[in-house]
């Protein structure tokens, strides 16, 4: 065995220790304490500014061989991959006729009563993924930021328009999104005609659903969409699908929700420009929800048909 | 000689915090944890133990800050990843092999600390999806890459080109 001649650890190792051990958690209570705001925020923003440019840099530089490497991994699922795509484009085409007809009839009665699409207007930005702090926190960081008019709280969505997160944190050149299934705030969502909660789960990307006002039993493959009682998610969003088949029990429902978005694949994603007026929004409690989703609404409205 | 181990350090660190946020951030084939590696591997070089250990606590820091968990956290766990393998470093001395999992085994310390503390303090976003195969994927990672680049690391930062020679 080869020992090296190196500083001896056994003087002032051991108090050093206890006192960075004693510093990190005066950190997190203060962090606690603070709610994450004031100089907590200030320092991530300050941290994430100095950092997001090299990341930007680097990122330029590993994509194209991060993606050589993903592709190899999946080499070998791409066969059956391609055998279930088949099967699910044919069912697809057959459901997209179904549609196309149910569209013609929906835009002749929107014509009718002189509808138009609620929050089309919404302020778009889209924003590529460019790392993620590290392998245990689900959060990842884009390469947009405030300069681009991004804002904390924003919701963010997949090029599909599938829900994906919220915007955590913000400098000018980047922010950091919370996907929802690794968030601790749960989202109000539409199931049928019933409003639920979904909370992500743990070591899991399904989310758990529950109705506790539940009216009728849920399908399995049945639609999650955001609900207009959400304070952090526009109306209408398409959020998973409910995994089982779902039966009232003591009055209420609880389930599993397959997400639609897979987080680890995301390359792309759009961060909307909502609610219209995020100051104003920010400064509601979080108990008047139903007067801030009115508020929204009527807002969008209002400029709508104006 | 002292500037230049600094800037090694600080270089080292900085790298490594990049290259996780950005690469490892992006392959799910192998899911390393940079940082900490890095914070463990310092203890093999003739670096004062206290420097080692602030280094480590400053690198959680900066992870902590670039993502949405609670500040301290990481810190926390460096810092103890780092004193566990001061206090066990002559273990790593053996041979390459040796050195690769002795890394492992502190990062797997590592980790499941960072599980254990983040589940009292309510962290969702640590809890989430892969939580409990990347107790596992990440030291395996993590020994992988410390077979490849500690000798080098040593050397780079002791500026001691026969360091972890076997």
């Amino acid at each position: 065995m080869l020992t090296r001649d190196r500083q001896p650890s056994s003087d002032r190792a051991l108090p050093t220790f206890i006192s960075l051990v004693v510093l990190g958690i005066l950190l997190m209570t203060l962090h606690v304490r603070l709610e994450g705001g004031g100089v907590v925020d200030i320092l991530r923003t300050g941290t994430q500014a100095i950092v997001s440019p090299l990341q930007r840099g680097v990122s330029y530089v590993v994509n194209p061989i991060a993606d050589a490497i993903e592709g190899l991994g999946d080499i070998s699922g791409l066969r059956e991959e391609n055998i279930a795509l088949r099967a699910a484009l044919e069912e697809s085409q057959a459901e997209l006729i179904a549609v196309e007809d149910q569209l013609a009839r929906l835009d002749l009665l929107e014509d009718l009563y002189g509808l138009d699409e609620l929050d089309s207007d919404l302020g778009r930005t889209v924003a590529n993924v460019i790392g993620r702090p590290d392998p245990f926190d689900a959060s990842f960081i884009i390469d947009r930021g405030s300069s681009h008019g991004i804002v904390v709280g924003q919701p963010v969505i997949d090029s599909n328009g599938f829900v994906v997160g919220s915007v955590s944190s913000v400098t000018p050149v980047s922010a950091t999104i919370v996907p929802i299934t690794a968030s601790r705030e749960g989202v109000i969502v539409l199931v049928g005609s019933q409003v639920g909660s979904l909370t992500s789960l743990v070591n899991s990307d399904e989310m758990r659903l529950e109705i506790t006002d539940a009216k009728e039993p849920v399908l399995a493959t049945e639609r999650v969409l955001t609900s207009a009682a959400s304070v952090s998610f526009p109306a209408g969003l398409p959020v998973g699908e409910v995994v089982e088949d779902l039966a009232i029990a003591s009055g209420g429902i609880t389930g599993v929700v397959q997400p639609y978005v897979d987080i680890d694949t995301l390359r792309l994603v759009v961060v909307l420009a909502w609610p219209a007026d995020p100051i104003s929004a920010a400064g509601q409690d979080e108990v008047q929800v139903e007067e801030t989703t009115t508020t929204t609404i009527s807002e969008t409205t209002t400029t709508e048909g104006g | 000689m002292r500037s230049r181990r600094v800037a090694a350090v600080i270089l080292i660190v900085v790298g490594a915090v990049v290259l996780q946020t950005t690469f490892f951030g992006r392959i799910r084939l192998i899911t390393p944890d940079l940082v900490l590696l890095v914070s463990v591997l310092l203890a093999l070089t003739r670096i004062k133990p206290e420097i080692v250990l602030a280094t480590a606590f400053t690198s959680g820091v900066v992870v902590d800050l670039l993502g949405s968990s609670l500040l301290g956290l990481r810190a926390i766990v460096f810092t103890s990843a780092a004193y566990v393998a001061l206090r066990t470093r002559e273990r790593a001395d053996i041979g390459r092999i040796a050195t690769a999992i002795w890394a492992g085994l502190v990062t797997l310390i590592g980790v499941l600390l960072l599980v254990l503390v983040g589940t009292l303090f309510g962290q969702s976003s640590i809890l989430g999806e892969h939580v409990f195969s990347r107790l596992l994927t990440v030291p395996l990672a993590n020994m992988l890459i410390a077979f490849l680049i500690a000798p080098l690391l040593v050397r780079v930062v002791d500026q001691d080109p026969a360091a972890l020679r076997y």
